[in-house]
């Protein structure tokens, strides 16, 4: 039962061992998308932990003592059992296992105590019938391996957030059926960043890829805290049709001081600057494709321009799922059986609005 | 939504120094009383497409033939049900059009039959019509260039009319003839111009309409990518001139005279004296005809000239193609690549389409539209070039005849009167010329109206009129007013911002998002094609059209914005081609843009900004 796979050792059969996160993460790079090198730690890492120390007995016990109709009693059950967790001590073998990888990886990209981004894969994650999405959390730029234990731990016990364990109780998922993975991944030191949808996901028109981005990290993003730049390329001539520059008036970066990720104010006169290259989002939007056709549906994806690398190796994907809004809505036919001919007699006899 | 702001027909008034404009034109071309009733309920606009400057009345012609023959088509021989025709109006010199109301709608469901049975059969068989048109339209045209205008009025008639038994007619009678049989080609050559012109817009606006039901967001220059073929008639003089610089490159002699600044005429002279030279010529003079035949303009104004007329054009283009070709670059178009690119663009929105009935249809509607577009693309050589360069090529001699004896102070005054007055001054010749020695005609009448007219078109080039007269209104079924003139609310709304600011308050100016991309630069506006030598590298070519005969221009420049044209108008295509932005149909850009003036053109959203004034 290994507790460490490499992402490039991954695919999509591995949901179950490392969540749909991690198991996407090393779909993609099967594919040959970039993504950010990496490894997880597996549900029986998970697993280990919590029957190792005996966590797993006080924590029902706490989940059975809460009132599922009280918000506030479930709240504090969620503050009981993460102090819990993070408090209980990781087993040696887990912790060499895990030193081990994280020095590999640190060789690897060939930067000491390497900054990682670790974040929690939960085992239900990301199915078509089970957003769990964004209910775990996620902790960038971590540095060595008392700060990155620390921080698994934290994974772990986002399993039992406030909104996790509500979320499960309106779902009717029991709370034992669920179970998490971390991915730690080298730290994008991201220029630009944030989502692509590879259809639109105004009008669901499968020819268009949208691209959402700000400087800094995509949190800024992802979160809604500031409004991004949007991008629109044409899927089959790569070109970008339009594009809305916003007011930004914030972006994440790292503070060099501190190691941690802060939010730093855009100066007025910068705010309305694209800032993106043109290249950049062609070449972003050409992954975005490539992602598409390797899952064969059109899909939402997390991305990151990486400032340490260089063009046109340095677009990175962070994570990818499947598209839900439209493609869960049954579309039937636009034109249903028609000849050309047919077409062109409903063109002929309709007239043009002045205002079309 | 019928908006209002635009003068009504009948209520128009025209400064005092273009006063007698209106006897310029046929009475049927005036807004008129007894019929303002009908005129005041229609939505006229200025047709800066293909009549952007004040029209000089002879070049009217073409568009007194397009008139009936577009309009026709619509209503009485396809029957595109809810369409009528294109009616024109002169307004102060300028040519105004509309696309007539509908009709009532038992007629609409009468003519829809009509539609089906006889439109239905062109699109089926289409390969084998188009072939027949070729033929007929070409004979057409041959038959034209036969017809002979006589050079002079001889002293007497040669023995040769008179004997063995005299013709019976005589020079007199010739140019009259010659005239006639001129006038009625044209009219004649534009019936067979729209026999498949409607049913190609409407083919082309089927599938934008296919198109943007699978993909909403799918943008016009995509469209017009995928319907534009990339072995097109418009291209074939540019590439015989390709053909003639890669034999030239290995003809030292031939080279050096193509190089030198010599005129046409030393060059030929050069040319003929080595055995090289003459080989070349050889093949020079195998494509001349009909290749040679590309006006070096639209082909809708005398005053433009064909490359055959003016061959100091393609020479000059052979020059840079040699050099060109000297520095080991390419000089013919991609064509294979291009057409690989728009197979695999096709095949790749077929395949974004999740819905197997829906992908038939798109397939099948591509086939369709593809079929029937090569006409709209092909006909324009036949007819605006091939067939116009004859024809005024057979003006310019008669011009050249009547002020040789005396009718005309200059050969270009012959444009000055339109086609029902032309007979007069022919027959006041001949009339003369017959009646004997010391006869007079009355030349001085002619002259004096030439020189008036010449002043009105002067006047009226800085007169603006409105964009737009009488109602506008809530539909439009004419698929060219759709698709040539982009006749939209956007547009109408432009117009009506246009008739209160003066063209040096223009900040902005929209066309069609003809090739995509966005550029900044300095503006070079060229009106005639001699000025094209004065661009310099990463300028934007602002012009009223671009043609093949403009090719090799493109190699220099940013982007071009044109006033005239579509989304598969030659700048629109050749600039797809080679990645340039393009804006086109603007219709105001020569008019508002200077050479100079900082500029910036979004293909993606057809806008032009001007930035900084120069």
């Amino acid at each position: 039962m290994s507790r460490i796979v490499w992402l490039d050792q991954l695919g999509k059969e591995h949901v179950v061992l490392v969540g749909g996160k991690n198991a996407s993460l090393g779909e993609l790079m099967r594919a040959g998308i970039p993504v950010p090198p990496g490894f997880a730690l597996t549900t029986h890492a998970y697993q280990e932990f919590v029957t190792a120390s005996g966590l797993q007995g006080k924590i029902n016990q706490i989940l059975n003592d809460m009132d599922q109709k009280d918000p506030a009693s479930m709240e504090k059950a969620s503050l009981e059992i993460r102090a819990l967790m993070e408090g209980a001590p990781i087993s040696m073998e887990v912790e060499d296992d895990i030193g081990e990888a994280y020095r590999r990886l640190s060789r690897m990209c060939q930067v000491p105590a390497l900054p990682v981004a670790v974040r929690s894969s939960a085992t239900a994650e990301d199915l078509s019938d089970a957003s769990f999405a964004g209910q775990q959390d996620t902790f960038l730029w971590i540095r060595g391996m008392d700060d990155l234990l620390l921080h698994v731990k934290r994974c772990w016990s986002s399993l039992f957030s406030a909104r996790a364990i509500g979320y499960r109780v309106r779902m009717g998922f029991s709370h034992e059926g669920v179970s998490i993975s971390v991915g730690i991944q080298k730290m994008v030191n991201s220029w630009n960043a944030g989502v692509m949808f590879t259809l639109d996901p105004a009008t669901g028109d499968l020819s268009r890829i949208v691209i959402d981005a700000n400087w800094g990290f995509g949190e800024s993003v992802v979160s809604g805290e500031c409004t991004p730049d949007q991008f629109v390329v044409d899927k089959v001539s790569m070109q970008i049709i339009s594009r809305t520059i916003s007011r930004k008036h914030c972006y994440f970066t790292t503070d060099p001081e501190t190691q941690s990720v802060i939010k730093v104010p855009i100066p007025e006169e910068r705010q309305e600057n694209q800032c993106m290259l043109d290249e950049d989002v062609v070449n972003l939007a050409q992954i975005g494709k490539a992602v598409e056709a390797h899952y064969g549906r059109p899909m939402d994806i997390e991305w990151a321009i990486d400032k340490d690398l260089m063009a046109p190796g340095n677009v990175l994907i962070l994570q990818s799922r499947p598209e839900t809004v439209w493609s869960q809505r049954k579309t039937g036919p636009l034109l249903g059986k028609k000849s050309g001919l047919d077409l062109l007699m409903e063109r002929a006899m309709k007239p043009f609005r002045v205002g079309d | 939504m019928a908006r209002t702001g635009f003068p009504r027909p009948s209520e128009m008034e025209y400064p005092p120094e273009l006063q007698g404009w209106e006897e310029m034109y046929p009475p049927y071309y005036l807004f008129s009383p007894e019929r303002a009733q009908w005129e005041d309920r229609q939505f006229w606009y200025h047709d800066k497409i293909h009549a952007p400057d004040p029209m000089y009345p002879w070049d009217l012609i073409f568009h007194e033939a397009w008139q009936i023959s577009l309009s026709q088509y619509n209503t009485r021989v396809f029957c595109i049900p809810p369409a009528q025709g294109v009616a024109q109006r002169m307004v102060g010199c300028y040519m105004f059009i509309c696309a007539v109301e509908p009709p009532p709608p038992e007629l609409i469901q009468k003519k829809a039959e009509f539609f089906q049975k006889r439109v239905f059969y062109v699109f089926e068989h289409f390969d084998e019509l188009y072939q027949e048109w070729l033929k007929k339209f070409r004979a057409l045209g041959d038959s034209l260039e036969e017809l002979s205008i006589p050079k002079e009025l001889p002293g007497f008639e040669p023995d040769e009319v008179v004997f063995p038994a005299p013709r019976g007619y005589f020079t007199s009678f010739e140019i009259m003839d010659a005239y006639d049989r001129l006038v009625n080609a044209v009219i004649k050559g534009w019936q067979y111009h729209f026999e498949y012109l409607n049913l190609s817009y409407l083919g082309y606006l089927m599938f934008a309409d296919t198109c943007r039901k699978l993909f909403p967001g799918i943008s016009e220059s995509t469209i017009g990518k995928l319907v534009a073929g990339a072995v097109v008639t418009m291209y074939r003089p540019e590439e015989e001139l390709c053909k003639l610089a890669r034999l030239a490159s290995t003809m030292p002699s031939v080279k050096a005279v193509l190089g030198n600044d010599d005129p046409p005429a030393a060059k030929l002279q050069a040319l003929s004296k080595t055995m090289e030279g003459r080989e070349w010529l050889r093949h020079l003079e195998e494509v001349k005809r009909p290749w040679f035949y590309a006006s070096c303009g639209s082909g809708w104004f005398h005053y433009e000239g064909s490359w055959i007329n003016r061959m100091e054009v393609p020479f000059s283009y052979l020059r840079s193609y040699v050099e060109r070709l000297d520095r080991g670059e390419r000089i013919e178009r991609y064509l294979e690549e291009i057409e690989k690119e728009r197979e695999r663009m096709a095949e790749e929105y077929r395949k974004l389409i999740p819905n197997e009935d829906d992908r038939k249809a798109f397939e099948d509607a591509y086939r369709t539209c593809r079929t029937i577009y090569r006409y709209a693309e092909d006909h324009l050589f036949w007819v605006e070039h091939w067939f116009h360069t004859i024809v005024f090529e057979k003006m310019w001699q008669l011009a050249d005849l009547l002020k040789r004896y005396g009718m005309l102070e200059e050969a270009d005054d012959l444009f000055l009167f339109n086609r029902f007055e032309v007979p007069m001054i022919i027959e006041d010749m001949v009339t003369a010329y017959a009646l004997g020695e010391g006869v007079p005609a009355r030349a001085a009448f002619w002259k004096q109206k030439a020189s008036k007219r010449r002043a009105i078109l002067k006047a009226a080039r800085s007169w603006s009129p409105p964009p737009a007269l009488g109602t506008v209104p809530e539909e439009i079924a004419e698929p060219f007013t759709v698709m040539l003139w982009g006749v939209t609310s956007e547009k109408v709304d432009e117009w009506l911002k246009a008739g209160t600011v003066s063209p040096e308050e223009v900040t902005e100016v929209k066309g069609f998002a003809s090739s995509a991309g966005t550029v900044e630069g300095k503006a070079r506006v060229i009106k005639l094609l001699e000025e094209i030598t004065s661009i310099e590298p990463g300028e934007i070519l602002v012009c009223p059209t671009t043609n093949p005969s403009w090719a090799p221009v493109f190699t220099k420049i940013k982007a071009v914005v044109t006033d005239i044209g579509g989304l598969t108008s030659h700048a629109a295509i050749v600039c797809r081609e080679y990645g340039l932005p393009a804006v086109t149909g603007v219709g105001i850009a020569t008019g508002v843009i200077k050479t100079g003036d900082l500029i910036r053109v979004n293909g993606d959203k057809g806008v032009v900004t001007l930035l900084e004034r120069a």
